[in-house]
């Protein structure tokens, strides 16, 4: 027997919180190095990958659809 | 690590736990309090985070330790400790006349990222040609310097004001006409470095 494939609301949220969780890392390893190109790194990779979670989410949420109530 | 710089990765840890309780249990967004904090880990304080972080970095890009991390610039940190009171960025900086962490910016304040737009995109492109491009062999401000950041201090300052020499052209420098490098004519001069005495050899 295997799996079902959680929702996609449930596969976005991950997807969403996994690039989140990794663009705010990046940020604070940035920020302990006083460097230009940790400026650039801080927004270029950190920012984007941020950027692109908070994306995800509200696509996440903007395109679900709850499912239909059983008839009763 | 500086207060606000821990609390900025606190405040990471905190939202990276959050994210973690949320992708590791996902059936809480069905309740009101998981979509709740799924708005909060997933919108809200990743976008607050970046914004306090962005505000950290300018703040960092303000030390004289930024300034002086690109290769280029080194000559001109050895500058500020030229044993020579003609030097005027070594007589600021070995007085505390400018705030040594600071020192770079308190004379240079329309440079790169705290000037306008167009100071901000000759930063990015100093980043861009530090790694990628030519670097020029002298390098020069984009405008003559203004006299607006010697003034900053200086001006109203009894020995600046009642300076015998000053007095008759006060109008002019505060109207930028004439230059104070006019006679403040020693600046980095970052060609003659080599064989001049140093007060210290490295940053104190």
């Amino acid at each position: 027997m295997t799996a079902a494939a959680p929702p996609p609301l449930i596969r976005r949220l991950r997807v969403s919180g996994l690039l989140v969780a990794l663009g705010l890392a990046v940020e604070a390893v940035t920020l302990l190095w006083s460097h230009p190109t940790a400026f650039l790194v801080f927004l270029g990779l950190g920012g984007l990958l941020v950027g692109a979670g908070v994306l995800v989410y509200l696509f996440a949420i903007a395109t679900y659809t709850s499912p239909p109530s059983r008839p009763g | 690590m500086p207060l606000p710089t821990a609390g900025f990765v606190a405040l990471v840890l905190v939202t990276i736990a959050l994210i973690g309780l949320l992708v590791l249990r996902p059936s809480l967004v069905a309740a009101r309090g998981g979509r709740i904090l799924a708005f909060l880990s997933l919108f809200l304080l990743p976008l607050v985070v970046t914004g306090l972080g962005t505000s950290a970095q300018v703040e960092h890009s303000k030390s004289t330790t930024f300034c002086l991390s690109c290769h280029v610039m080194e000559p001109y940190g050895r500058s500020l400790l030229v044993d020579d009171p003609a030097y005027v960025p070594a007589r600021h900086y070995q007085n505390n006349r400018v705030p040594r962490d600071s020192a770079c910016f308190t004379c240079h304040t329309n440079y790169t990222l705290f000037g306008d737009y167009k100071a901000k995109l000759r930063g990015l492109r100093h980043v861009y040609v530090n790694y990628i491009g030519t670097i020029p062999k002298d390098i020069k401000l984009y405008d003559p310097y203004n006299n607006r950041e010697c003034l900053h201090c200086h001006g109203g300052a009894r020995s600046f004001e009642a300076n015998e020499v000053h007095q008759p052209i006060r109008a002019e420098l505060a109207k930028n006409a004439t230059s104070c490098l006019e006679c403040h004519d020693k600046v980095h001069d970052v060609h003659g470095l080599a064989g001049v005495k140093m007060w210290k050899e490295k940053m104190p």
